[in-house]
This record gives C-alpha cells, structure tokens and sequence, in this order.
C-alpha cells in the first residue's frame, strides 16, 4: 500500500464556522506527474526564464490555475501559443518574461505531434482527471445498458469526436466474454457469482392517516390521530430547558402560514416486532412532525441560517428530508431557555420533548389496525461475488447544534440512542436496514438547505438504492462525525480510513451535510480512500458558495447536490440535499470508477449543464434549480 | 549604553560553552573565557585585556582597560585541525556550524573545498575588502582547510561583477588545483546547494549537505581565520564586517562602511558610533530597525546587543511604511522567514490575513530549505491565495528571481508588493528587490 503523508490543512473561509482552508501542496509549476495529464493544455512560462534553456515542465505554469488567472488578467492566451508537448525538450532562444504563451518564435524547434490514430482507447484521449481544486460533477461519459454493456460515448474529445464503444459490465449476468477491463470483481472465485443472500429482513407497514387533530386525548381511529393537548405541558418535564410547547394542524392547502426556523421533519414510526433494522415497524403515512423554535427572547434557536418565514416557501417538500406535498404537518413548536438557542443543551431539549409527544402517539400506533397503504420489505443481503460496497455518512458531530442521535429505542426517536458528538464522531458501522428503520435523529440545523434532517435517514436514497443494486454487494452504511477542530477532523478519518481497509471494500461512496467547515473532513475521507486504492465517489452541496477550497488528487468523480439557483445555500429547508437522482449519478460514477472507466474531469466553475447532461445520461428528471434570491 | 564587552556563551549551531573565569578575575586579549562543552561547540575568548564583571549562564562580561593592545594570547596546540578547533572558529558567513567539525572527516579522494566568496546579500562587503586585503592569507587558509580534508580540487566561488578581486586572486594563486568558478550576481548565489550546483553541477535535494555531492564549504573569512588560527595562532577573537544605512550625519559615500577585525563582544551602538559619532549612537533621527545580518536573513537586533562571530552586518534600515490594513506573507526559504515578516508586518501596522511558503520551501529540521536556490518555480498561486484570503498588499521574502515573478503578477492584482529587504535597502539608497533587470547577470 503506498504510504502517503498526509496533507497539512490550514483553516479557510466558512460562513458557520471559523475555519479557512488552503492547500498546502504542490500547486504551481508542473511536476512529472502532472504533466502527463496536461500534455495539449497551452504552455506558460511560470517565471522569468533565460535564452538557451532546455524546457522541462517544472518551468512550466499548473494549467489547472490558468481560469483562476484569466480571469484575475493575469493570462492572455494567445492564438500562435503552443502546447505543452509540443514544447518540452526544446530550447529557448531569447529571455522570456514570466506568464508568457510560449510561441514558436522563442524556440530552435516546435515538437512535431502526431495526430492519434482513431482507434486510440478512450481513457487516453479523454484527459485523466486532475487533482480538482472545485470539483463540480464531473461529466457521466458511460451508461449501463439493459444488454450488459456499459456504452462509452465521447461526445466531443480533443481531436476526437463521435467515438462509442462498448465495454462488458463487470459482473453482470450478461457479461460476455473477452478481455473486461480489471476490476475487483474480476478477480472474486468464478463460483460467487453476486448470488443474494438474505441475512435479515425488515418489514415497514405504512399505515394511512388522513387527518390530525389536537384534542383531549391522544388516540388513533379511522385514520385520524388525536394528540391530546396536555402532552405539550407533560413534555416539558422531559428537560427544564424547554420552557413551552404547542402543538398545531397544518393541512396541505394551508401551507401559506408563519412558521419560526425549521428545526427537525420527523416521522411517526414505531417498532412493532424486533430490533431496529429488522421486524415489523409501523409509520404514519400521510403525516409528519415538524419541530420549530425560539427562545424565550423570540431568537430563532440556532439564528444565522434559519429558516423561519412562509412554510410554503421555507420547505422543499418532496425531498427525503421534507414534509412531501400531501403530507399533514404537525407543527410542534418549541420555545427554549434564553440564549440556549445555540448551545447543545437548548435545541436537544425541543428534540427530547417533541419525542415525548411523538412517543404517545408511537404507542397509539403500535396497535391501531388501520389501512396499509404500502408494505416496504427492506433487506440486509449479501451479495458475494459482487464489488464490495460501503457507504459512508459524514454527519454533523461539531457540537451545539451540530449532532445525531445514533440508534434510539424506537425509529427516528431520541430516546435511548448515544449522541455522535458524546462518541466522539469515531466511525461507526449500520446495517442498511437499520437505518432504514430509522437509526438517525437529526439534530443539525444551521444551513437549512444543505442539511439531512431525520426523516431523509429513514428514506435515504442512497441507502436504498445501494442495496437494492444487483450489481453491487453493500456491506453497510458508515457513520463519522465531523468534528469541530481540526486535529480531530484528520484523527477521525484516520480511524475511517482504517476501517476501510480492513473492510477491504472495492468501492466506496462518501456523501457529506452542510458545506465549508464539513468538507475539510470530507477531502480527507476522500484521501483516506483514494490513498488505499479504493475507487471513491463524493457526493456534497458544492456549487458556487461551497466549492472545495481544498481538492486532492482523489476528488476526481465528485457528484453535486446543488439545486439552488445561485449556487448558494439558501433557507429552504432540505433543498440541496441527496435526492433520487443525486444517488443513481453517484451509484453509476462509483461503478464507473471501480470498472476504470473515466471520468471526465469538471469544468473549473460550477456549471448545472454538467449535472443535467449527466442526468441525462441516465435516463433522469432535469435537476431544476430554485430561485431563492441568491442568485447574482 | 554600556561599554562593557559582552561575550554570549553559544555564538555557533551546537551547544553553548561553559564559563572557566570568574566575576572579577583579570584576562588578556585572546584568553579563553569558556571552553567548549561536550559536543558540538566553540570555545570562547575575550578579545579585550579587561576585568570580568558579571557571568551568567547566558553570557560573559567584561569591563575593557583603557589601554588595550593588538597582542593577545596565542593557541597551544600544534596540528592545524586542533588549532581550528582551539581557536572556536565556526562558519563565519552567518550559519556558524563548527569548522573543527566541517572539516573532521577527510574524503577518501575526489573531495573539492569550495571557497565562498559569493558574499550574496546585498550591502555586506567586508569579504570583497577582505580579499582585496588579504588575498594571498585567504588562499592559504583555503588550501590548509583542502590538505586537511584530503581535497584534490579547491574551487573559488565568487560574484562575476567582481572583477578586481578576482584578477587579484587570479595573480596570487598558484596552487594548480584550485580553479575559479564564476557566479552570477542575483540573490542567494551563495546559497550552499546553489553553489554545488553552480560550480559542479550537481543539484543537491534540499536535505542533504554539499558532503552528498564530495564538496566542502568555507566562507571567506573563515578561511582568512583559520590562517590566523594555524599561522599566528590567534585565537577567533576579531570580526569583519559592513555597518551601513542610517548613519548620523553620513554622506553618500559612507552609507556602507566596512570594519575588519572587530573585537567581537563589541556593543552594537559603539560600531554605530565609530561611523556616526556620539550623538544618538552614531544614528539618524529616525531609523526603523537594526539589523544584525544581512537584508535578507539578518535578525533585528538592540543597540545593546553584542558583536558575535556570526555577525556579518549591522544595519540601520529606515523607518517603515505604513502598511495596509490587511497583509499576505509569502516566504521564501532563503530570505526571511515567517516570524521574521510577521515582525516586519507588525512594525508596518497590517495585519497578517495569510501565510504562503513558495512551493519550494521544504521544510528541512526547524526551517525550510529550497529546491533549487534562486530558480523560480511560479508563484502566481500563491499570490492568489493571498488576495483570496483578504490581502490588500504582499509581504515577501523571495529571492532575485521568485520576486521577479511576484512582480509579474501581484501589481496587476491590484497587490503591492512589499520586501523584506527594503528597509536596509531604502537606508543605504540602493535599488530594492523587485522585478529584473532584463539582463541581470
């Protein structure tokens, strides 16, 4: 295994925290490296250099910084500039200033290039990806077809246009033979063949609600919960902090009303048979809880990047996350102690005091026989044979507000489940199941849009549609918190990355909460895979606010969340977040990647065409983005 | 401001040396004050006949007689390599890492002593006035150094621009086995691994010693010391060295002045004083700071500080700008370094919003070494980075050829480029380190 230093972080700029990041590696002239990936990028003199010198790439300027330098005006490339092969090795005949196109006239000779033959393979001619400094999803260039082909098709290439081929699936059922291109799965015993092995089962009965209605005692009949309204002065027992509660109906016609910032969109389930992750669990269809709060001074709890305003305007209802369109809302609306707004203690206690009302209803639930509108089978298989799979969760662990409850007595509760800040934000292993069954209650808040609230665990698309993959064989879900200080960040996924080597998984995918202060931790689980081996996709809000300040030469099949306008985190809760089509471009880039199929590398800047041509790829919706006021 | 001469008990890369006088014993010019400790160290000697008044565990004082004379007590030992060692000489050109030590393991064949006499940093010039004083004294101290260590090739290295000084060492070398190299005249031709490479062609990884490539370093003066040292005998008790910059009542012409032979332990204000007379110790009415070194790696130093054997300058650099609020530092490995700009950009009034090191800075031990000395590996990054991170202006300390390429973009960047040289430059009215010159060299 190649041992890498790790990289040196220093802190960059983040609106929520104080942190400013900046690469502290190789970011200037060209190393050997390199410059085989930039061999028909112009070439520039990085410096000063003197008549009769040989040119080599270290005089060479990073092509990668050549947009940060137009358009700072520090570059004009001009029309008789030539390329970097064409001119290593030969040598100057006058002094050139530094950040020059390097013409002919300079030169005692121009390298001839021969033009590539046009069966060239395809991962020569498209460039390999390059350390990228702001990683926006890449380009799809390959699709899975239904004849077990992945179709590579180049649209535009240097010198190269209009090119398919077509490439064996890995693994797959209708792979034929011929040479397939090395991949993990290629070397597994002839005889696993990615059979399904079930190991535990989990059946989620989603029981038809069709209205709420706050009254003098907590029941389900017919369809319709009543909560009795005592609960909300009985809850406040649960922690002194939380200094009232009230409880309200909002129906999906009346969405136009008030609302102070969205703290948590949670679910009604209860676990009727088993452990969580496996049995039988129970989840209201049709309603959800929406907790909000204040503090007794009326500050919105956890104020910068709240979301209060119009809830028809401050939800993306849809998302896995959110409220859906004909969803009921319970609003529960808290208001804790003065100033706790942003500690640890005042926002857990609105958290500790919802789940007591949510835990009466639970109880009603568990035995009112009502409609089953959709029985959901979920399974925990293994899929021998097949790429070894895991998915890895960086979720909030800074403190404050910042945390998860993991693992609660009933799904998407809080009682009885371990904060990941009180863990120590150490990676920690789910079965898929689990966490279908709800095994994570959110309590992040700041950054409403870029954040996973508890109900998008319960229904993660990621979660689902890794397991569901055929092709695949996911052996779990990781956890890891991110910390707040960043010796703890680079400790933290040290501990990942030598859990994913003893995983000894062929793949992996990272997805990450939030933007700034989260991604140095993610750049650096990134690293921590890509430095053993494993094919690694990231998946993270990025655009134009939250580009990775930090890239590292593994951040090459990076998939992009953003569906704001502007490219900003806005105050629409859950808007930027994982969504079915964020996860089958994330699950088709981690196949690509594993199968050494390229990924074109991302233009510089943010730019949504990318993410819809890729949607396009695969068959998917158009990726619409919302105009939130940001954009400028 | 005192007059005594203090004497620091730890003027070399090593451990310090342990007192062997005592508060109010007497001692004579060339006497040894503290002998080296057990390891890599120098002894110590007083370069004036005096009484000792105070020791610590820092330093040693002396209160100097009236009448001081030029004799001073000679060495005992007979071999010239345990005379150096006697003598306390260390590397004269401002490292000071024991010579005995530089020298103590012969090559086996094909070793090269280089003589350093790039003397690099911009103002310092006693070791020009050294070899045009002394020509024939330094070749022999160079020649003692390469029959010590074996050598079969001694190698002069010095600035092209010179060329008086090297016709003079031209005439009075006759050894056939030394040959003079020719250096161009940018900042840190003197480097150690930029000689090597100059002069042998071979490029030196950043932590490896001009030993890798078969090659000794001596500096001028050391050189000129160690002939003292086995032909006098004389223990390392005088200095040279350039005084300059805002100097009292100081014409044009006397803004750089060179002293040979120091006292060392010689109060900082009193050279000042030799040039600029009483008033003021000798200084202009306003200065920004002084600077024992050169412009680009000296240190700022006090007024009470003494003469030590690594002192090659003193400079007094004028008053500092005043700088924008917000200031980005890029640090080069052969010129400032970080702490070093950061009390630059204090003294200056900004703030300092971002650190940069060029990207050939490695990190060697407790400080940076550079790739390859004075060839730029591009900064436009860097300097972007520091304006993304809120700079209005930069603070640099590159060498010739980096700044030449900050030049070439920080302006256009709307960045004003600061250097750490300017204040010693600004004082003595020489042309400061921004871009080149077209055909500088």
């Amino acid at each position: 295994m190649p041992a890498e230093k790790p990289k040196k972080w220093k802190i960059q700029t983040d609106p929520q925290d104080s942190g400013r990041i900046k690469q502290e590696v190789n970011d200037m002239s060209l190393t050997k490296e390199q410059v085989a990936e930039h061999m028909k990028d112009p070439a520039i003199f990085c410096c000063r250099r003197q008549k009769g010198l040989k040119i080599s790439e270290a005089d060479l300027e990073d092509p990668a910084i050549f947009d940060d330098m137009i358009d700072a005006g520090l570059l004009k490339l001009s029309d008789d500039g030539l390329t970097i092969e064409q001119v290593l090795g030969t040598t100057l005949t006058t002094d050139v200033e530094a950040l020059t196109p390097i013409t002919p006239a300079v030169l005692d000779h121009v390298n001839e290039i021969s033009a590539p033959a046009a069966d060239e393979k395809p991962e020569e001619t498209e460039a390999a990806a390059a350390p990228a400094p702001v990683p926006a999803a890449p380009q799809i260039t390959t699709t899975t077809g239904s004849d077990g082909m992945i179709h590579i098709e180049i649209g535009k290439a240097e010198k190269i246009e209009g090119i398919k081929l077509d490439v064996p699936v890995f693994g797959g059922p209708a792979g034929p033979a011929g040479p397939a291109p090395v991949i993990p799965a290629a070397a597994a015993p002839a005889a696993k063949k990615g059979e399904k092995k079930v190991i535990r089962t989990l059946t989620k009965k989603h029981i038809k609600i069709t209205d709420v209605e706050i009254g003098d005692e907590t029941s389900i009949k017919d369809g319709k919960i009543t909560i009795d309204k005592k609960l909300t002065e009985l809850a406040l027992k649960e922690d002194p902090l939380c200094k009232s509660l009230a409880l309200d109906v909002i129906y999906p016609d009346k969405r136009h009303v008030y609302t102070d910032t969205i703290m948590d969109v949670c679910p009604i389930a209860t676990k009727v048979e088993g452990e969580l992750g496996e049995g039988v669990t129970k989840v209201a269809d049709g309603v959800v809880f929406m907790l909000t709060g204040v503090d007794e001074d009326g500050v919105q709890v956890h104020e910068f990047g709240s979301s209060e305003g119009y809830l028809d305007e401050r939800m993306y209802f849809g998302h896995p996350g959110c409220a859906d369109e004909n969803d009921i809302i319970i609003r529960c609306h808290a208001v804790i102690a003065s100033k706790t707004g942003m500690t640890r203690p005042g926002p857990f206690a609105a958290h500790k005091c919802q789940d007591y009302i949510i835990q009466a209803v639970r109880d009603k639930l568990k035995t009112y026989e009502g409609e089953v509108v959709r029985e959901e089978v979920c399974e925990d298989v293994r899929r021998e044979g097949n790429p070894r799979v895991v998915l890895v969760k960086e979720i909030m662990g800074q403190g404050a507000m910042h945390d998860n409850v993991i693992c609660p007595n009933e799904p998407c509760g809080v009682f009885g489940g371990q904060k990941n800040v009180d863990c120590g934000n150490v990676p920690i292993m789910l079965t898929p199941n689990q966490v279908r069954d709800g095994s994570i209650h959110a309590l992040t808040c700041i950054g409403p849009a870029t954040k996973e609230m508890t109900r998008h665990y319960i229904r993660e698309p990621l979660v689902e549609g890794l397991a569901a993959d055929p092709e695949l064989d996911l052996i779990g879900v990781i956890f890891v918190g991110s910390p707040q200080v960043n010796d703890e960040k680079m400790w933290v996924s040290e501990r990942l990355g030598s859990l994913l080597e003893s995983l000894d998984v062929d793949g992996c995918i990272i997805t990450t909460e939030g933007f700034g202060n989260n991604h140095i931790d993610f750049i650096q689980h990134i690293g921590q895979a890509g430095k053993r081996g494993i094919p690694v996709v990231g998946v993270s809000f990025c655009a134009y606010q939250g580009q990775l300040v930090v890239g590292n030469k593994y951040a090459t099949a990076m998939v992009e969340e953003n569906m704001d306008a502007g490219g900003f985190e806005n105050n629409i809760a859950g808007c930027s977040c994982i969504t079915r089509e964020v996860a089958a471009r994330a699950i088709q880039m981690l196949k690509n990647r594993m199968a050494g199929v390229d990924i074109k590398p991302a233009p510089k800047k943010w730019n949504n065409d990318v993410i819809n041509a890729n949607n396009k790829l695969l068959g998917l919706p158009e990726t619409k983005l919302v105009e939130s006021g940001t954009l400028h | 401001m005192s007059t005594l001469f203090r004497f620091p008990l730890k003027q070399n890369v090593g451990i310090g040396a342990v007192p062997c006088v005592i508060e109010g014993d007497d001692v004579h010019r060339g006497q040894l004050l503290a002998v080296q400790g057990e390891g890599l160290g120098s002894n110590i000697f007083s370069s004036v006949s005096g009484r000792v008044t105070e020791v610590t565990d820092k330093d040693i004082s002396v209160e100097p007689d009236a009448e001081q004379s030029p004799e001073y007590e000679k060495l005992k030992k007979t071999e010239p390599l345990d005379l150096i060692r006697e003598a306390g000489i260390v590397g004269l050109g401002g490292a000071g890492f024991p010579t005995y030590a530089k020298l103590g393991k012969p090559f086996e064949k094909d070793g090269t002593v280089i003589l350093n006499a790039a003397e690099c940093e911009p103002i310092l010039s006693h070791n020009m006035v050294r070899i045009a004083q002394n020509p024939s004294e330094v070749i022999a101290g160079m020649i003692i150094a390469m029959d010590i260590v074996h050598a079969e090739h001694g190698i002069i290295a010095i600035k092209g621009i010179h060329e008086k000084e090297i016709a003079l060492l031209r005439k009075k070398c006759t050894d056939p086995r030394i040959r003079i190299a020719t250096l161009e005249n940018v900042y840190p031709a003197g480097e150690e691994r930029a000689i090597v490479r100059d002069t042998m062609g071979v490029l030196l990884p950043p932590d490896q010693l001009p030993l890798a490539a078969g090659a000794v370093i001596v500096n001028t003066e050391t050189a000129y010391r160690i002939w003292e040292a086995v032909e006098l005998k004389k223990p390392l008790i005088d200095k040279d060295m350039t005084v300059a910059g805002k100097i009292r009542g100081n014409e044009e012409d006397k803004l750089i002045r060179v002293f040979l032979d120091v006292p060392l332990g010689t109060p900082v204000s009193a050279m000042f004083e030799k040039v600029g007379g009483a008033e003021n110790h000798g200084l202009a009415d306003t200065y920004g700071e002084i600077i024992m070194g050169g412009p680009f790696t000296g240190k700022r130093t006090s007024l009470d500080a003494p003469v030590i054997k690594t002192t090659g300058g003193l400079i007094a650099a004028e008053c500092f700008p005043k700088g924008p609020e917000k200031i980005g530092l890029l640090v080069c490995a052969c010129g400032a370094d970080e702490a070093r700009l950061r009390q630059i950009a204090e003294s200056m009034g900004s703030e300092v919003v971002g650190v940069e090191f060029c990207k050939q800075a490695q990190p060697v031990k407790n400080s940076r070494k550079c790739q390859n000395p004075g060839h730029c590996p591009g900064q436009v990054q860097k300097v972007l980075n520091l304006r993304k991170a809120g700079a209005q202006a930069v603070l640099i300390s590159n060498c010739t050829d980096c700044t030449n390429t900050v030049m070439s973009c920080a302006p256009q960047l709307g960045l004003p480029v600061y250097h750490c040289t300017d204040g010693a430059l600004r004082a003595v009215n020489d042309k400061l380190v921004r871009r080149m010159h077209k055909h500088a060299g």
